[in-house]
């Protein structure tokens, strides 16, 4: 801990004062800004970028009040009283736990960081971060909508993605090394209440997890305006290859798991399996996810969690594609 | 970041949530049922901030400089982007702020309908039911393209229809008259295009409503075919409340 009283002596120029400068600048400069954003290409990419983070953020706020909510006011036995003390019990729970809680995936992150704080084992965490985002019952309303004829679709996404949660949490417990998890402040961010706690842990979260929704909004705005969709239309004819191509596919668009059934409804070229592939893999494994990944739990983290999960999910879509959807 | 500045990023990002949804604009980005959710969740930035600016009003400035609680020193180097108080990634946060309130990204228009390939999606039903009644009949874009691409025209011949969308020139000469379909928000939105023939051009997007009459040619069966239809009547409209199908 620094000495305040040592601090206040010397003057810097603090955050407050560089947000002030750039605040009365961009304020005195506006006309001339504007101006510069007049291209048609720039003014689509950031109308794709603030729609997705506007569309994101009411999720994103939901989901940083219940984990705070979580660490505030749920007291840690709960958790160790609701789960299977076995943890390889606890991940087909907690996998199957995500079917009943909606949660955008952006919230997922936070709330599967505050079941750790909460002395919840990770693996079991993880399966929740999994599947809460893929199989909750908003998410399966809006695929079944989507595809009104194709009611398989619904099973297949369920059937697909929770078993990729529960496998996902099941190799954690077998390989996965604690040091690689950073589990957040939670528990460093104590209050003078339980009220004070919550409102500091919301706080928190969202600064953090919204700075990673940025992020992952450029990315799909500057993807949908650059990428010319001839591109994709080519490969729709591929089996395999267009199962691939619909994976990285969502995981570059980075779009929510509620709005991405009627995106896959929309590729019209492409086949049932490819559509499912995007499904399965976009609410689990995405460029937003993955540095939201990265900033809650750690860059290393990340690089082994991201890429078993999103080879997983796409066997996962390929077997069940199979077995219902031909 | 410091606490004080944490609170104004999320009064900032708040009143810019707010600013979009009380107002229309936030439709150029999301659907209508939205804005409940939009409104409570600008609402609980807006107080969160408030409320952490009046701790630091409280605690004075001392606290204001202080570390977050959490700084220990194996937190320095985790990439976490901790050291110096509050998360770094937070001053992102002001890109959408200033997107919002620098840019106004408008409704997506001709640029984007034009870059889209595909037009439509096929409707769901085989067989389209008749079309409403009315002289003309109002359809979306979307539907007249449904019906005429995937109908062979079967529901659309002989009848007069009204329909609302913008102006997108079509690089072998005159325009679609064109409206974005969004599922979700606007990242997510899908052109509808038909091909006018028989009227003046206009600047791309200008928005029109216009009457006429379904002529075969353009292609069926095919996402990638335009349908057309002979103008009647055209009028330059001002854009509507949603700009999305």
């Amino acid at each position: 801990m620094s000495a305040p009283s040592e601090q206040r002596q010397r003057y810097r120029p603090g955050s407050l004062e560089i947000l002030a400068i750039g605040l009365v600048l961009l304020i005195v400069g506006q006309r001339w800004l504007v101006g510069l954003f007049d291209d048609p290409a720039l003014q689509t990419g950031a109308t794709i970028f603030v729609s997705i983070v506007v569309q994101a953020l009411p999720f994103l706020v939901l989901g940083v009040v219940l984990s705070g909510a979580i660490a505030a006011f749920v007291p840690a036995s709960f958790w160790k009283k609701a789960l299977p003390k076995n943890p390889a019990l606890a991940v087909p729970v907690a996998g199957a736990a995500g079917a009943v809680l909606p949660g955008c995936e952006c919230a997922s992150v936070p709330v599967a960081n505050g079941l750790m704080a909460r002395g919840v084992a990770p693996a079991a965490a993880l399966a929740f971060l999994l599947s809460a985002p893929a199989i909750n019952p908003i998410v399966l309303a809006s695929t079944f909508v989507a595809f009104p004829g194709e009611p398989m679709m619904v099973v297949a996404r369920f059937i697909a993605s929770l078993a990729t949660a529960v496998i996902m949490g099941w190799l954690w417990l077998r390989f996965g090394k604690a040091k690689w998890l950073r589990i957040g402040p939670r528990d460093h961010l104590v209050g003078t209440s339980s009220w004070h706690t919550f409102r500091l842990t919301a706080t928190h979260d969202f600064l953090h997890a919204g700075g990673f929704l940025v992020i992952g909004g450029l990315f799909a705005a500057a993807l949908n305006v650059l990428v010319p969709q001839q591109w994709l239309s080519a490969v729709a004819d591929q089996p395999i290859l267009s199962v691939l191509v619909l994976a990285g596919l969502a995981v570059l668009l980075s779009i929510c798991s509620e709005a991405d059934a009627f995106v896959a409804a929309s590729l019209t070229e492409f086949s049932l399996t490819a559509k499912l592939a995007f499904l399965v893999v976009g609410p689990m494994v995405d460029l937003k996810l993955i540095s939201l990944q990265a900033g809650t739990f750690s860059s290393t983290f990340a690089t082994r969690f991201a890429p078993a999960t999103f080879v997983l999910a796409v066997i996962f879509s390929l077997l069940v594609g199979w077995w219902l959807l031909t | 970041m410091r606490r004080d500045v944490q609170a104004i990023v999320l009064i900032l990002v708040g009143g810019a949530v707010l600013r979009i949804t009380i107002g229309d604009t936030f439709l150029n980005y999301v659907q209508e049922g939205m804005r409940p959710w939009l409104l409570l969740s600008g609402g609980i930035l807006v107080v969160l901030g408030v409320l952490a600016l009046i701790d630091v009003m409280r605690k004075g400035r001392a606290a204001a400089d202080e570390e977050t609680p959490h700084d220990e020193p194996h937190e320095h180097d985790d990439g976490h982007g901790h050291g110096s108080g509050g998360p770094r990634a937070a001053w992102l946060l002001l890109l959408p702020v200033l997107a919002i309130f620098l840019v106004a990204p408008p409704a997506l228009g001709a640029y984007a309908a034009a870059r889209d390939v595909a037009n439509s999606a096929p409707p769901q039903e085989a067989k389209a039911p008749p079309l409403p009644p009315g002289d003309p009949a109002p359809v979306t874009v979307a539907e007249y393209v449904g019906r005429a691409v995937w109908d062979d025209g079967l529901t659309l011949d002989g009848r007069t229809v009204e329909m609302t969308g913008f102006v997108t020139p079509d690089p072998a000469g005159g325009w679609w008259i064109s409206r974005m379909a969004v599922a979700c928000c606007a990242a997510d939105a899908i052109a509808s295009k038909v091909k006018v023939l028989n009227a003046p051009d206009l600047p791309a997007d200008t928005w029109v409503t216009i009457t006429g009459r379904w002529v075969p040619g353009g292609g069926t069966k095919t996402d990638t075919a335009i349908p057309l239809i002979e103008v009647d009547t055209l009028e330059e409209v001002p854009q509507p409340r949603n700009p999305y199908e």
